[in-house]
This record gives C-alpha cells, structure tokens and sequence, in this order.
C-alpha cells in the first residue's frame, strides 16, 4: 500500500529483518570464508564487533594474512589434482549426458516415436532421488556382489564390469541420475528450432541425416550447450555420489573440503577449496545464463506451428528402443534397493535369497527418529521458507526491490557442501554459537532452498493486480485483512506448491546434513549415510525406500496442485 | 453522500510533476467528469481522492470533513477500476458482499470476527445474515445480474463484470462514486449502453460522482459538469455547453469537439464588432477582448460555404475565399477541409438531399457570422 503511515513501521521492520537474517546467516559465512582463505585461521567478525579481544586477536590474524593456500593450489599436490580431477568429471559428465540425450530429445520433440508418454514419465525418477542413494544403488548393481557384475561373470566376464568405487562409477552415477535436467531444455530446443529451414532442405533432396547434423542441429545449439553447462553446475556440485563411491586416492574438491573440516579441522584449507568451489559453480552459472539469456526455449509463444513429426518406422523404433533402454537403468538401481532392503540376505545372486519385512521392522522400532527430525526440520525450513519467500516477493514484486531479488538467487551458486563449511565456521563460537544446532540446520535448508520458494512465490504474487489489492481497501479492508482475505487465499496454491517442493527437498539434503547435523537431530539422509558407512546395508536400503516413497508422495501432491492452479 | 473539495492539491513523483495546484469543487449529487489527454493526471487526481496517493501539498475535502490523513480504506469512497479488479476466487454475490462483510467484521468482536473470516475465505466456510443476503440480490438486481449470482467473474461478459464492479461499489452506499475510465475496456456498442446505464443509476441514487475519461464524447454526454485537465492542470472547468461555446483556449477548443484556430490581431472596433486580421483574411466579431494578439475559434457548423457568386444578401460579412481540399460525406452532414492562405478549415455542412456537394478543386466562399466567432 502506498499509504505510509499506516504501513511504514510494520513492512519496513520486516524488510530490515528479511536483509539482517541473509546479512547475518547467507553473506556473513561467505565473507568471513573468504577471509579465512588468506589468514588461514577461523575469523570471528561477529565476535570482534562484540568483543575488543577478538577484535585484537582477528588484527592480529590478518596481519599474519598471506596469498600461501592460494599457492597451495598449485604446489600443494592433492588440492590440485582435486581441481582437476572435478573439472575432469564434471566436463564428461556433461558431454555424455548430451550426447547421450540429443537422440533421446529428438525423439520426444520430432517423432512419433512409440512410448513417448512412457519414457518421460520414467525420466522424472532420476530427479526424485537423492544422489548418494543412487550412488549406493549402483554398488548393490555393479559392486563386488552386485547382480550385474554376477550376471557379467555368468557370460564369461573377469572381475566387475565396471568398478563402482572409482571415477567411472562416479560419472555412471551422474550421468544417469542427472540427464534429466538436460534433457527437458534440449527437447524444447528441438521443438522450438525452424521447421521451414528443415523442410526446405528436404524439398531440395537433402537426406534425413543430412537435413538432422547440418539444419536441425546447428538451431538447437544454443539450448544444448545451456544444458551441458547446467550439468556442469549440478555434477560440480554433487556430494552424495563422491562421498559414497570416491576412493581414497581419488580427490575430488567436494570430498576434499569436507575431509578437511570434518577429519583434520583444517580452516585454511577448507576455506581455499570452498572459496574455488563456488567461483567454479558461480562462473558456470553465469555462462549458463548469459546463453539463455533473450531465448526462451521453454514457452512456444505465439501462434503454434503445425509440426511435422518424423514417422519412419526404422527410426522411430531405433529411438524408441535407446531410449527405454537408458532410462530403465534407473529404475532398475531403484528395484535394486527395493529388494535388497527387502532381503534375508542377498549374497551374489540375481535375486535375493529370501524375502522378509524386518529391515522395515527395525527402522520403524529404532529410527523413528530419524524420520521424525527430517519432517521436523523439513517443515521448521517449510514455514520459514513460507514466511520468508512471501514477503521477498511482495517487496520485489510490489517495491521493485531489486537488492532483495539478486540476494535471494546468491545461494544458487554456492554448491551445500561450501555454503556448510562457511557456516561451521561462522557459528563456531560466540556471540552465535549456532553449529551443531538444529536451529542452523533449519536456517541452512532454508537459505539453500529459498531462490526455488521464491521463484514459485513470485509468480504467483506477479500475477495478482495491485489494484486487486487496492479494490479490497477501498471497500473497507485494511491492508493486513486485504492480505488475508484477498492476496492469500490468490496465493495459496503457488505457496503450496512451492513449500511442498521446499519440503521434499530439505528431506533429500545431503551435504548440509552430512555436515551439520548433530546426532540427537540426525534426519533420515544422515542415518542412511551413517548405516551405509557402517555397512548396514539393508537397514540403508529400507529407510531410502522410505525416503523415496515420502518424496514420491509428496511429489504427486504438488504436481496436483500446480496442475489445478493452470 | 457528499461534496467534494480539492484545493491546491499538488502530487509529484520522484522529479515529475503529475498534479499542479489542482482547485475542484463538486456539488453534492453531480455528475462530474474529469476530461483530458493521457498522462494528464486524471487518474492521479482520482486516487489521492481515494487515498492511494498522498499528495504532496493541498487539502482533499469530502462532505465538511478534510481526509488527508485518513486512510483509504476508511474514506468510503467507492471506486470502479478501469481494469474492474474484481476478485477472481470469488463468485458475483461474493465480490458485491465484500464490503458489507468488512463492515461487520470491524464492528464486531473477536469472538464474532471469526465466522466472517471463515466465509470470506470460502464459502463453504460460512452462511451470510440475511440483511447482507437482501441488500446483495438487491443491487444485483438493480444492475441485472441477479441471474448470475454465483458465477465467477471470469465467467462473465466485459460488460457484466463492469456491471459488478459497479454494484460492487454502490453496495456500500459510499459518500461518492469514483470511476477511472470504467468504460474502456468495452466496445463501442456496449459503451454506448453503460452510459446510459451509469447515467441513469447516478441519477436514481443522486450519487455524487466523479468520472475519468479521455474521450470528450463520453464527458460531454455523461456529466453535469466537466473539468479539462492537462499536463497536470485543471484548464476549464463548466457545464458540456460552456466547455463548447466558450472554451477557454484553443486546446481545449480542439479537445471538446473540432474547432478552427486562427491566428490573428485585432486592428479596431466598427459597429460593435472587433475586427481581426490575419494573413489573408480579415474578420468581423461580436466578441470584445483586451490583447490585441488573438486566436479566432470557430467552429465548423458555424462556417456556411457557398459557391461564388450565389451568397444571399443577408450573408455578406466575414466573407472568405477558400479552396476544396476534400470533401467527406459523413450522412447527415457534409464536412470539407478547405484551403484559406496557409490555413486549412474544417466546415460542416447540413446535406440536403437534392444539392449537389463542393467538389475537390472548386473555389468556394465562406461567411461567418461574427456572433459564432470567438476571440480568445
Ligand atoms: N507511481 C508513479 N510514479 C511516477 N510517475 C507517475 C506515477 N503515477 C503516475 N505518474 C506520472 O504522472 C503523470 C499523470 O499520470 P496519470 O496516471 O494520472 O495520467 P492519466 O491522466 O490518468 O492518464 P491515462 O489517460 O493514460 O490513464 C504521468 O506523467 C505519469 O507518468
Ligand atoms: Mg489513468
């Protein structure tokens, strides 16, 4: 409401709040990281305002600052061979998932081809699970006594087909849990690019072929290589698949950094790897932009163009096949927890040696908790997230707050792994001795997931008319009954949808949960974690079927509602 | 129900001015319009009226009382928005009632709040007092759209959503009705139909109301009185026949209806008439006026044109040569731009069946009688 003196304390106050609480728990943790890259030593900034002593001891620290972790990068052997060896895996990541996915995209863009409907309802498995689940699917399927590598053996095979606890076994992972998030663009790609151009070049007689690598392909480039570079992102800043399978003399940056807090309380080093790490994801992000930037692959405006879609039964059916094939991998990584967590034992078999519920039965009598502290602190960051992204919309949307957009989409950038290490190291000591609470749990998922709320949040608010508003105050309501009867109930479904994703999310959370939760708030992903560590594995298999089966759930409900609100 | 008095009212945004010393003094029960250009401020004057805006100097008057500080949602005034901004999760009856629950609720306590949070949020929620049932069907039937109660708005035709949010406004009898170019958004032949329908409804109730448009048509047929704004001032204020037959500039000459400007000075008095001249003419009028740099305002019903030579003796002052650029048969009328030295006039004929039309190229006479020649 433009009316200032009835609203200027109460919407001021919150905005002031909304930019100390990312002030304090988002930029804070970042700068005080940065810092501690040169001094090598953890900074307390919050401290040094509170306290002369640690003022003087934080002069003293810098004064000591010096460019030696930056050196070590390059003189320090395993800081660089983890540079490189993520940028190795996250650059083959990304070009097998492309080129894995150009026939599979145009197969959905420009055939007929059959069980199109089939293989995109597949497709959306990957996204469901949280990749150290996948990870430990593909060691049930291809480990020492996977059913894989039995069946490779039976056929002749030495050894394992392909060794899960290796780089190979990581790019597996990815590849397959990830290419969804490229496949969708590159379809609307496909579907976007000039359909006259290729008609043109099949009336002059060019071939199929022909027509597909020198006219169809070549429009599609930009949305392909925007794709390769979200990979790039996304598999960069993977840290459930690394810690599971990356062997000990594999360095990977992710896995770096946290042995580096977590085993040695190495401050310096961590900081330098975390400070990499979100240059990295942030200089990709920003190229991923920049190139999708002005094309809008994913809304065919205008007037729909009658498409002519390829339907030779040899192609379609080639595609048709490569496709279920790819996508039924998956899946069947799914089955295979399923079974295992369903099994007496499963020794190297194809199928387990008998069936039983007692894995079930045991999480369900001694990990009730741990399903408990993840919907509890699924739902703390849910209304938190609520509370938050609602009124960041109405300030960006309704005050133009720009400032406030750009803050909320920092934490897309920083991969979790970075941004929890920024916080232990910020919350470490007083005055906000936060670590090991689950309060900065509860901020952590909040703060990770919060761009994604906002983003639904927005939309909606966008589309409700400020003089929608207006009409409701000018017929007697005040702005705060205006807000509840007229602008929430318009905003509910957008709020729903949204918070139901935030919530899904923050129970599939890795890194942060890994790294922040203290044992009495350990949530399911930590407890598998641990179990899997610990080689309980069909306790493990059991409680992520129980986490897949939420999220699954969860998922349906929120498609529902985004569907209802078209 | 109320007057209205602006004074003085001043509203700048960030650097640009949009209102400048704005003074409007509107009677209890007009029909008032505000007419002017796009960007003129008309729909700024009418929200610090409503209280959307708060000026940034000047006092708004509603009835006896100053409302500068009052908030707007306690101003009672009802506004219809260009866009209708009808609530889109709520049925007819729900959007008509809204008010009428407002009012309740902030009568009522706590305990009594809640039953009326309930069914604003859904309808299921709650069942409404039959006062608030009778007085909704009421104006719903008043505008004709007591057949359509419980359909959503979007369900609506443009012409029955405006209809809503007229009722919309009304229900909660407010001291003035304020209408930001409400028919806008409609076509031609509907527009034509609202007017009447709001002109009749203003008058039924003897609503005080105040009217945004920019299309003269709609003002001079509508309102009691109109104001002409422009550029973020308030340029003529009077009744659709003072606004025509004395505009006080040549803008607002040109805004209400056509007008030819002339540009000219006055050389002396003869007779009682003041003689002007100008390049290539030289006209009689009966108006008196103190400068002597003046714009000649004639308006081009009052041109009579003639072919050379046939003038009756009774026509002989103010007579011009001219030449027939274009003719335009409009039906009733015959409208021609003629050439007169570097001025091009527009002029109006009445066409009677029989005579034949001034065609392109042909010489022609004009006369004027200087009674219909205004000097301003
Ligand atoms: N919120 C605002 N911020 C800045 N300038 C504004 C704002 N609202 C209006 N203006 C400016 O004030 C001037 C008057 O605007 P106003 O909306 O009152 O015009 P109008 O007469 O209603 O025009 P229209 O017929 O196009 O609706 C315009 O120059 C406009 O750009
Ligand atoms: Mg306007």
């Amino acid at each position: 409401m433009k009316n200032r003196l009835s609203s200027f304390n109460g919407l001021t106050l919150v905005k002031v709040l909304i930019y100390l609480f990312f002030g304090v728990f988002l930029l804070l943790p970042l700068v005080s990281v940065f810092l501690v890259s040169f001094t090598g030593q953890p900074i307390n900034l919050l401290g040094s305002i509170t306290d002369p002593n640690i003022l003087n001891s934080t002069i003293e620290k810098f004064s000591s600052a010096s460019f030696d972790n930056y050196e070590k990068i390059f003189t320090n052997k395993t800081y660089f061979s983890a540079v490189q060896n993520s940028l190795e895996l996250a650059i083959l990541v990304s070009l097998i998932v492309i080129v894995m996915c150009i026939p599979i995209a145009y197969g959905i863009a420009r055939t007929t081809m059959p069980f199109k409907k089939t293989i995109a309802a597949l497709c959306t498995i990957p996204l469901i699970v949280p990749t150290f689940i996948s990870a430990y699917a593909i060691i049930i399927m291809f480990g020492r006594a996977g059913w894989v590598t039995y069946i490779y053996n039976s056929l002749g095979g030495e050894g394992m087909l392909l060794n899960p606890y290796s780089m190979a076994g990581i790019v597996l992972v990815q590849v397959f849990f990830f290419f969804p998030y490229a496949l969708w663009p590159m379809v609307a790609a496909f579907k976007v690019s000039d359909i006259s151009l290729e008609e043109a070049s099949l009336n002059l007689g060019a071939r199929n072929w022909f027509t597909f690598i020198f006219v169809t392909f070549p429009l599609a480039i930009p949305g392909v290589i925007s794709s390769a570079l979200l990979i790039f992102t996304v598999s960069f800043s993977d840290f459930g698949t690394p810690i599971i399978l990356a062997p000990k003399d594999l360095n990977l940056l992710v896995v770096e950094a946290y042995r580096e807090i977590a085993g040695f309380f190495n401050w310096g080093g961590a900081a330098i790897l975390t400070v990499i790490m979100v240059l990295v994801a942030a200089f990709f992000f920003w190229l991923q932009h920049l190139f999708t930037k002005g094309k809008n692959y994913g809304s065919v405006s205008g007037k729909p163009k009658q498409q002519k879609l390829n339907d030779s039964k040899g192609l379609t059916r080639t595609l048709s096949v490569y496709s279920l094939v790819l996508v039924i991998i998956p899946v069947l990584a799914m089955i295979s927890i399923l079974l295992q967590s369903l099994a007496t034992t499963w020794g190297k078999n194809p199928l387990p040696n008998g069936y039983t519920l007692s894995h079930y039965q045991t999480i369900f009598s001694s990990s009730m908790g741990n399903i408990q502290n993840s919907i509890v602190l699924a739902l703390g960051a849910l209304i938190l997230s609520v509370i938050i992204a609602t009124f960041v919309s109405y300030f960006v949307v309704r005050q133009n707050s720009s400032k406030l957009d750009f803050m909320t989409s920092i934490p897309l950038v920083v991969p979790g792994i970075a941004f929890g290490i920024a916080l232990i190291q910020t919350f470490n000591t007083a005055p906000l001795h936060l670590t090991g609470t689950a309060l900065l749990l509860i901020v952590a998922y909040t703060i990770r997931r919060l761009p994604y709320m906002v983003r639904s949040t927005m939309g909606t608010m966008r589309a409700i008319k400020q003089d929608i508003e207006e009409a409701a105050v000018n017929l007697g309501a005040t702005p705060l009954t205006a807000a509840i009867t007229i602008i929430g109930p318009l905003m509910l479904p957008g709020i729903a949808a949204g918070s139901i994703l935030v919530f899904i999310t923050v129970i599939k959370e890795t890194s942060i949960s890994i790294l922040l939760a203290p044992a009495d708030w350990a949530p399911m992903s930590l407890a598998i974690f641990q179990n899997i560590l610990r080689g309980e594995y069909y306790t493990a298999a059991a409680m992520s079927v129980v986490l897949v089966i939420i999220v699954l759930i969860l998922q349906a409900i929120a498609n529902r509602i985004s569907k209802n609100q078209l | 129900m109320g007057s209205v008095k602006v004074s003085q009212l001043t509203k700048e945004f960030s650097g640009v001015h949009a209102l400048k010393n704005v003074n409007l003094d509107i009677q209890e029960g007009e029909f008032f319009a505000l007419l002017g250009p796009s960007g003129c401020g008309k729909t700024t004057t009418m929200r610090c009226i409503a209280g959307f805006e708060q000026p940034t100097s000047g006092t708004i008057q509603i009835g006896e009382a100053k409302v500068n500080h009052i908030p707007p949602n306690k101003r009672n005034c009802g506004m219809v928005f260009q866009s209708y901004a009808l609530f889109p999760h709520m049925n007819v009856f729900e959007n008509v009632a809204y008010s009428l629950n407002i009012k309740q609720l902030n009568s009522s306590n706590i305990a009594a709040k809640l039953p009326i949070y309930l069914r604003l949020l859904n309808r299921k929620l709650g069942k409404y007092p039959k006062p608030i049932e009778q007085k909704v069907m009421e104006i719903l039937e008043y505008v004709e759209l007591d057949k359509h109660a419980t359909r959503l708005t979007s369900e609506l035709s443009g012409g029955q959503q405006q209809r809503v949010a007229l009722a919309r406004a009304l229900v909660m009898e407010p001291a003035v009705l304020l209408m930001d170019e409400p028919l806008s958004n409609l076509d031609q032949k509907l527009r034509h139909s609202m007017r009447n329908t709001i002109r009749r409804i203003q008058q039924d109730l003897g609503i005080t109301t105040i009217f945004v448009t920019h299309d003269q048509e709609e003002a001079m047929s509508m309102a009691d009185r109109v104001a002409v704004m422009d550029s973020g001032e308030v340029k003529q204020i009077g009744t659709p026949i003072e606004l025509y037959s004395r505009p006080s500039t040549p803008f607002i000459a040109n805004f209400v209806g056509t007008s030819n400007v002339l540009k000219g000075t006055v050389v002396g008095q003869e007779n009682g008439y003041s003689v002007v001249k100008g390049h290539g003419f030289l006209i009689k009028s009966t108006n008196h006026v103190e400068q002597k740099e003046v714009n000649v305002i004639v308006r081009p019903e009052n041109i009579k044109a003639f072919k050379p030579g046939t003038i009756s003796s009774d026509e002989l002052t103010n007579i011009i040569e001219g030449t027939v650029l274009v003719s335009t048969y409009l039906g009733s009328i015959v409208r021609y731009d003629i050439k007169v030295e570097e001025y091009q006039l527009v002029v109006d004929t009445t066409f009677v069946p029989g005579e034949s039309i001034l065609t392109e190229g042909e010489k022609v006479q004009l006369t004027i009688d200087p009674e219909r020649v205004l000097l301003i």
